[in-house]
């Protein structure tokens, strides 16, 4: 099976489905989405619709029941390589920062770069570049307990960038952080767009949070129901 | 981040597991390492005795449990006399004696005093003992030192006070440290009349020494011949079991402590559940997660079998001042029984590490990202 077959949109999800239980509990039920490179989509919708299940599926952390998926090219109904794409491909980042405690914050953001493609002597200075991005560099040799929420998501989006994936997915990434902490999430989102020309799936159940995408897709019982520009959604 | 980075890292922020690990990786190191070093030890001092002969080779009693307990009798002895290529063979009886606290094995030969040059004995003061006098000795020159006798003075063994004549060297300590007696005498005290426990042989120049043992052992398969320690490991029925029980205890304390080891190891795993599907999920390949658990299990190999090294030559010291074993055990610490004592905890490390190191590789990340 061709892994690399050229797609023309960085993500196309085809009639997937996503089963549990036998059957018994339909997750997601023939969903259907593209998005375009450079894109900035939101998914919203209420609790349990699917929205941290397609996510997971686009991170080929699951594979669908039925349907296809093609990201940047791979089609991970028969990805063999999972880890490679996913360190290549995408950066990951959740609603708890799971950042590991023992580490420095440095060293959280170079334990994602093992087995790259960049050589050893330049993995250090550009984690620490990484965390100036995310405006963190003088924080580099604390311990995550040593940070707020906001600090630590900061640190996993620094993370999630340490391969320069062209896509990052971020599941609920503000769930757990203040008013103030959000607006700089939101912020470093933008800027990835704007700045390095990401492709960001964001998954939130934030109206607010939603609004700063280009485009929002809101999901309901395993589909998307409206997919639209957010001003045209009832924020 | 180089992956030995983070493996030190990881065993270092649990400190007291680690240690603990290590400990009994350690433990049982020091077990093997210490059975080793005695059974070599103890392999190369009874080898010494050979030596004490400056022959050829030696012949002994084929199949004895310990070589003291070789006899062999005339008959025999005239029979290795009489083999061709044989120059010169002394009979020799050896027996051992508790003359005191300090001394609970000393060793005690029994020769014909007209076998002492050909032997390799020196008298170095006094005189020989007469060939069938009863209450004469001779002292080796380390054993008259360590006792504080000189000729003249008086000593107790062999069953009775004898006169000391002389003062005897032959070059080897383990030989020094003995007392030789009249053949005869010790004989009869030991109720062995006619036999000796050894044959030292000297062949004639130009004969192969191999070969005049072979056609021995072929013709007297009653008897078996001993050139080095390694043969003489071989033909000493209890320090085969020694060996044995060296190898038995390396398999033991691989299987016993990989089970420890692989045991704590799924405890830190159970503990580190969402870390390893965290390093799954960010693009870790399963090998690279294997490498990180064993590699643990490799650091933890070396710190263990360093401190059971250590802890072996303590253990050693206190054998070699047991008074059983004073005097009889010389530690001696061949780079094979590092080597063993390095295996065994590699051994146990990896083994143990494996299993753990497996179902980390194979965690699925989803599940393991959302375990409390």
């Amino acid at each position: 099976m061709n892994e690399s077959a050229v797609t023309p949109s960085l993500i196309e999800v085809h009639s997937v489905e996503k089963v549990y239980d036998d059957g018994m509990i339909r997750a997601l039920d023939g969903l259907d989405l593209t998005v375009a490179s450079g894109e900035f989509v939101a998914i919203t919708g209420p609790s349990g619709c699917g929205k941290s299940t397609l996510l997971h599926l686009l991170a080929a952390l699951d594979r669908p029941s039925a349907g296809t998926i093609q990201v940047d090219g791979y089609d991970l109904n028969h990805l063999r390589r999972n880890n490679l794409f996913r360190r290549e491909e995408i950066g990951l980042v959740f609603q708890l920062h799971n950042l590991l405690p023992r580490l420095s914050v440095l060293g959280n953001v170079q334990i994602a770069m093992a087995g790259s493609r960049r050589p050893h002597g330049e993995r250090s200075a550009y984690a620490k570049k990484l965390l100036g991005y995310v405006d963190l560099d003088h924080l580099a040799d604390r311990r995550p307990p040593q940070l707020s929420g906001g600090e630590r998501q900061r640190v996993a989006i620094a993370r999630a960038l340490a391969n320069d994936p062209p896509i990052l997915l971020a599941d609920e990434p503000t769930g757990s952080l203040d008013s103030s902490s959000v607006e700089a999430v939101l912020g470093l989102f933008q800027r990835m767009r704007d700045e390095r020309g990401m492709t960001i799936v964001l998954v939130t159940h934030d109206s607010v949070v939603a609004g700063v995408a280009d485009r929002v897709a809101r999901m309901l019982d395993g589909k998307i129901a409206v997919d639209s520009p957010p001003d045209a959604h009832d924020l | 981040m180089s992956l030995i980075a983070l493996v030190l890292g990881n065993l270092w922020a649990k400190k007291a597991r680690s240690i603990g690990i290590a400990f009994a990786i350690g433990i049982a190191v020091m077990t093997v390492v210490t059975l080793t070093v005695v059974s070599s030890g103890l392999e190369s001092s009874a080898a010494e005795v050979l030596a004490v002969g400056k022959s050829d080779f030696t012949v002994a009693q084929n199949g004895v449990s310990d070589i003291l307990f070789s006899s062999l009798d005339n008959g025999q002895l005239q029979e290795v006399r009489s083999t061709t290529g044989v120059s010169s063979a002394v009979g020799v009886l050896l027996e051992t004696e508790r003359i005191n606290a300090a001394n609970p094995l000393f060793i005690e030969i029994g020769i014909s005093p007209a076998d002492l040059r050909p032997f390799g004995v020196t008298v170095v003061a006094g005189r020989p003992y007469g060939a069938t006098a009863s209450h004469e000795v001779m002292l080796g020159w380390r054993a008259a030192q360590n006792l504080g006798l000189h000729v003249g003075d008086r000593f107790k063994g062999n069953g009775a006070w004898n006169t000391v004549v002389g003062i005897y060297s032959t070059g080897i300590s383990y030989g020094d440290l003995g007392a030789m007696f009249p053949l005869p005498a010790l004989q009869a005290y030991n109720r062995v009349p006619g036999s000796v426990t050894l044959v030292f042989v000297k062949t004639v120049r130009g004969f192969s020494i191999p070969r005049v043992e072979r056609s021995m052992t072929s013709a007297h398969p009653e008897l078996t011949t001993i050139r080095t320690a390694t043969q003489f490991g071989r033909a000493d029925r209890n320090l085969v079991f020694l060996k044995a029980a060296a190898t038995g205890s390396t398999v033991l304390a691989i299987l016993i402590g990989a089970v420890i080891v692989g045991n704590t190891m799924l405890l830190s795993l159970f503990e580190r559940t969402r870390e390893f599907g965290l390093l799954r999920a960010i693009g870790w390949a399963r090998t690279r997660v294997i490498f990180l658990v064993v590699g643990e299990g490799i650091v933890l190999a070396v710190v263990g079998s360093a401190m059971g090294v250590g802890l072996s030559f303590a253990a050693t010291a206190v054998l070699e001042h047991l008074p059983q074993l004073a005097g009889v055990l010389h530690a001696n610490y061949t780079p094979g029984a590092f080597w063993r004592g390095l295996f065994t905890g590699l051994g146990m490390a990896v083994l143990g590490a494996l299993y753990p190191a497996l179902r980390a590789a194979n965690l699925i990340p989803l599940k393991a990202l959302s375990h409390e």
